[in-house]
């Protein structure tokens, strides 16, 4: 009677122990698979937008100035997440901030990526760009990493980094770039944050010296 | 006499460099830090407006009127003059095979007085501050220097030691050689990142933007992948708790 006891104890264990391992197998694959996913899924962004700003360079070249910035920004919206990084260059301060002067900072903050990258985009036409390793980091952040190459080697190579995350809506967008190790947001927070605490927190104050130059 | 009061004044001015960088025992200071910040933004002023009327106007006619071959010839000359100090901080760092191939470069592009770059391999810079960072000499209070621009107070005596060391170690003729081509080298340098400058001079904060620019991509050029993973890490945290 024990040993039969003992058998149907010991097949009992053997089973869970065998659907434990399974559903480890399955969960593991998934997390593997939605890894991957969005490795590819923050590569293949970056390689589009490379591809859409190449394009844009050569297409918008006899274009007007403004009808050019234009352009640029939308599609700058179409792949950099502006609201994570109104965010991320305030720091505590967003929360200070009215929903006026957020849009208003976001704005901004358009115009100068625009103006940064409307600096470059003559030369990324005759540029190439090779996509490096990507990684995963954390829960939820994506690395690619790529680099511009002069054809003709007149240019030193630039290194860049990607950071992407998925939005509400699964979608992949850039939260910041870094070339050669100098990060955008980064700079940019340096410099809103100082002001921001310099004016005890005004953000009128931060947005009448971002737009006074521009 | 003469030249042992400078010799004088130049290892004073060095010593109390590197005490202060000593005196904190953070390897990087806060870029929030900035004790000098009023004298540095009022240097700023004075460097950015020498800058727009008449560094900037000089490098503008000088990529529009000279041909890119001679700018290039230009350019790597002047790298050419600074590979001595790469050979020797390298050396004193350990770094054989930098100082090996800087060595061989420099030997080899003196054919040509380094107009023409031969060996199209690249080194890794080193110069006095970076010895400095690998002796673990922090990098102090941030400064912008008249006519330099932004260094840390241990990038300014790397500065100082490598300008001593090149006139110590070179002869006459070299060293009045490069203290002619400042000018040029300003102008150089300058000529390849003019749009840069001038985007920032327009954006909310200049002097802050510099300083952060500077800081970043002189941390990077030092400590390379150690510090990049370090800022990484701080930044992912960050970025992941904005993301929740």
């Amino acid at each position: 009677m024990q040993n039969l006891k003992n058998f149907w104890i010991s097949k009992q264990i053997s089973k869970l122990l065998t659907y434990t391992v399974i559903i480890f197998l399955i969960l593991n694959v998934n997390i593997y698979k939605s890894f991957s996913n969005n490795l590819d899924k923050g590569e293949a962004i970056v390689q589009q937008m490379i591809v859409e700003a190449k394009n844009h360079a050569i297409d918008t070249i006899k274009l007007e100035p403004k009808e050019r910035s234009t352009k640029i920004e939308l599609l700058i919206k179409k792949y950099v997440n502006l609201d994570f990084m109104g965010r991320a260059t305030t720091g505590t301060f967003w929360k200070k901030a009215s929903k006026k002067q957020r849009e208003m900072y976001k704005t901004a903050l358009l115009k100068q990526i625009v103006l940064t990258i409307e600096e470059h985009l003559n030369t990324l036409a005759t540029l190439s760009y090779e996509q490096k390793k990507s990684e995963k980091r954390g829960k939820k952040l994506v690395y690619v990493r790529g680099l511009i190459k002069d054809p003709n080697g007149n240019k030193p190579e630039v290194n860049l980094l990607w950071k992407l995350a998925a939005d509400k809506t699964g979608s992949f967008l850039i939260l910041d770039l870094e070339i050669e190790g100098i990060s955008l947001v980064s700079s940019q927070k340096a410099e809103a944050v100082s002001i921001l605490r310099k004016n005890k927190g005004d953000f009128n104050i931060l947005l009448e010296n971002m737009n006074k130059n521009q | 006499m003469i030249k042992k009061s400078k010799f004088l004044f130049v290892n004073l001015i060095t010593a109390i460099f590197i005490l202060n960088g000593c005196s904190s025992s953070k390897k990087f200071a806060s870029e929030n830090k900035d004790p000098f910040e009023k004298i540095n933004r009022n240097v700023f002023e004075f460097n950015k407006y020498i800058d727009q009327k008449i560094i900037s106007p000089i490098s503008k006619t000088y990529i529009k009127k000279i041909p890119p071959k001679v700018r290039t010839g230009v350019s790597d000359h002047l790298d050419w003059m600074n590979t001595p100090s790469t050979i020797i901080n390298s050396a004193l760092q350990a770094d054989m095979e930098n100082t090996i191939l800087a060595s061989a470069k420099f030997l080899l592009n003196g054919l040509t007085f380094g107009f023409y770059d031969l060996d199209k391999g690249d080194i890794k810079k080193r110069d006095f501050g970076s010895t400095l960072a690998k002796l673990n000499v922090s990098e102090g209070p941030f400064l912008m220097v008249p006519f330099l621009g932004p260094k840390t107070t241990r990038d300014l005596t790397g500065t100082i030691l490598d300008k001593q060391n090149m006139a110590t170690l070179s002869s006459n003729a070299f060293d009045n050689l490069s203290l002619a081509e400042i000018p040029v080298n300003m102008v150089d340098k300058r000529g390849k990142i003019l749009k840069t400058i001038d985007n920032i001079y327009l954006s909310a904060d200049p002097y802050i933007k510099i300083k952060s620019f500077y800081l970043q991509n002189r941390r990077n050029e030092i400590y390379g992948e150690k510090y990049l993973e370090n800022k990484n890490n701080n930044l992912d945290a960050e970025f992941e708790k904005l993301l929740d």
